[in-house]
């Protein structure tokens, strides 16, 4: 049940050197983890996160802005119901139901209806040891800290090249649920901070009161944007290399509007999504026919831990957006090719 | 054989297990006793719980914990995709060690050897990664002023990362919209939402990553 074999050079090297071991069960911090046990650490972070009732504010700051939000989360059995409103700027609630999510916004009267069917699919790749993450973040354990008033275990997660940030997080002691997480850059400054300002876990989960509302929607212009899964191939593109540690998770084909401003606007070509992530992050190459209207200058941006490059490609457009440095970016927008005419 | 008898030698057959000093057969005729005996599962995990006071005092915890966490393994195991197939065992594995980790830290059904390895590995890991943290991490400041700290940072990364050398030359010239609140061109918002639609679907955590999105997206608007 141990991964004993992974184990044993530190364990000979922690008896010669610490005589102390014995009387110490959460040490400031331990050598790095072996994979086996960052899945188990990963998957107890995701785990606590969807199976358990919790209530809390959440804060989230990078690039210069501060927002929060009141979350409520409650699991049944195998279904899973949340609700987030946004405390800051535009009022806005989000109600999720397993993998449908209504997003609402109160005072344009919009609402948008999406199945995010691809929810599950990373607990899957960690379970089955397929996702790689050890090769690329090395993890290691921090001892613990107190965070919105639980005592939380610390996981420093580090890059093991300039391809991705690195991360610190907060797993609370007893459920393991995420209380709070940095991303860091590479000289270990710190990019975006998402916390919980206080949270009770383990409350009584109320399900009908996020069912209830995402039933009423009278009064709401309903918008269901359509994604339709394609490959990147079918669309005559091809991705020659990806940046290391990378993988294809997804590719669809979808109309990129904000809501608001879906009805007043001419149906735009759609756009080819493709997803790629490395297990902890995730880069998005976004396809679309240049039009000069549109797609005046190149551009680069970066908001937090967000990267965006857009540039264009013969007769296309290309975005790529990622939660990863900006070299990451470019490795996929210099890899991309079009295959067909 | 009284009905006492039996009892002190089931009692004596738990107590071989919880020391891990019984046979294969021993431990399945101890383990088929400790499922059908409440007394017996009273007894196996009160001496566990003795066992783990007197390593530290930290692990007596509460007895419910210890119920309601067998219930959510019972009910993960249920929920567990079906990895029969010896190619993909490791799954399995996986899935067993999330498990049992968790198991361990708190029921104390790990044998001791386990948890003095990690307590092992703890320690090597102090004398270790102390230097190297000391470099990567910043000072523990409260969570209140980092939070409010954060803003600072980010603007450097931002700026040095449009005007490495390496970056212009790498891509034809890029305008660079900076950080933050320039970001106000509602064509570049609807990548970034695009985008994290399925940021949400994170190692991370579900709610975890899909919070983040869900908050920091407000904020863009």
């Amino acid at each position: 049940m141990l991964p004993r074999a992974a184990f044993l050079l530190t364990f000979v090297w922690a008896l010669a050197h610490a005589t102390s071991a014995s009387s110490q069960v959460a040490a400031p911090a331990v050598a790095p983890a072996p994979p086996s046990e960052v899945r188990a650490w990963l998957l107890r972070i995701h785990d606590a996160a969807s199976r358990r009732n919790f209530q809390g504010t959440f804060v989230v700051t990078g690039g210069g802005n501060v927002a929060s939000a009141r979350i409520a989360h409650f699991h049944d059995g195998p279904n899973q119901y949340e609700r987030i409103e946004s405390l800051d700027g535009r009022q806005r609630k989000v109600f999720r139901h397993n993998d449908v999510v209504h997003t609402l916004w109160p005072v344009s009267r919009v609402a948008l209806i999406e199945q995010r069917g691809m929810l599950s699919s990373f607990p899957a790749l960690l379970q089955a040891g397929e996702d790689g993450i050890a090769d690329w973040y090395e993890v290691r354990a921090e001892g613990s800290e107190r965070v919105a008033g639980h005592e939380a275990n610390v996981l420093a997660i580090r890059a093991r090249d300039g391809l991705r940030y690195g991360y610190r997080l907060w797993s609370e002691r007893i459920s393991g649920l995420l209380l709070r997480a940095e991303i860091v850059g590479e000289r270990g400054e710190v990019l975006e901070t998402s916390a919980f300002s206080d949270v009770v876990i383990g409350i009584r989960p109320q399900p009908e009161s996020v069912l209830l509302a995402m039933r009423k929607l009278d009064g709401y212009r309903v918008v269901r944007p359509v994604l339709t899964p394609t490959r990147l191939e079918a669309e005559g593109w091809a991705m020659r290399q990806l940046a290391p540690g990378f993988r294809a998770v997804s590719c669809v084909s979808r109309q990129i509007e904000a809501p608001s401003e879906a009805a007043g606007e001419a149906a735009a070509p759609p756009v080819i999504q493709s997803i790629y992530s490395d297990g902890l992050t995730y880069v998005s190459v976004f396809i679309e026919p240049f039009r000069a209207e549109r797609h005046a200058k190149p551009m680069f941006a970066v908001m937090g831990a967000t990267s965006t490059l857009a540039q264009r490609q013969g007769d296309w457009w290309v975005t790529v957006v990622g939660d990863t440095p900006p070299a990451t970016l470019r490795i996929f927008a210099a890899a991309l090719e079009r295959r067909k005419p | 054989m009284t009905l006492g008898d039996f009892d002190e030698r089931a009692k004596e057959g738990l107590s071989a297990l919880v020391d891990g000093e019984v046979d294969r057969a021993g431990s399945a005729a101890s383990c088929a006793a400790w499922a059908a005996d409440d007394r017996l599962r009273a007894d196996w995990h009160a001496w566990h719980l003795i066992g783990d006071v007197l390593r530290s005092e930290d692990l007596a915890a509460d007895p419910r914990d210890d119920r309601r966490l067998c219930e959510a393994i019972r009910a993960r195991l249920q929920s567990e995709p079906l990895v029969f197939a010896p190619a993909k065992s490791g799954l399995h594995f996986g899935a067993m060690r999330a498990a049992s980790a968790d198991a361990g830290r708190r029921l104390g059904a790990r044998p001791g050897r386990g948890r003095w390895g990690a307590g092992g590995a703890v320690a090597a890991g102090v004398v270790l990664v102390a230097g190297t943290f000391a470099l990567l991490r910043p000072d523990d400041i409260a969570a209140p002023d980092r939070l409010a700290s954060t803003a600072q940072p980010v603007t450097t990364p931002a700026v040095a990362a449009a005007r490495s050398p390496g970056a212009e030359s790498a891509t034809p010239p890029l305008t660079l919209v900076a950080d933050g609140k320039l970001i106000r061109d509602s064509r570049l918002d609807r990548y970034l939402e695009a985008h994290k639609q399925f940021a949400g679907t994170s190692a991370l955590g579900v709610p975890s990553a899909f919070l983040r999105s869900a908050t920091l997206d407000s904020a863009a608007r």
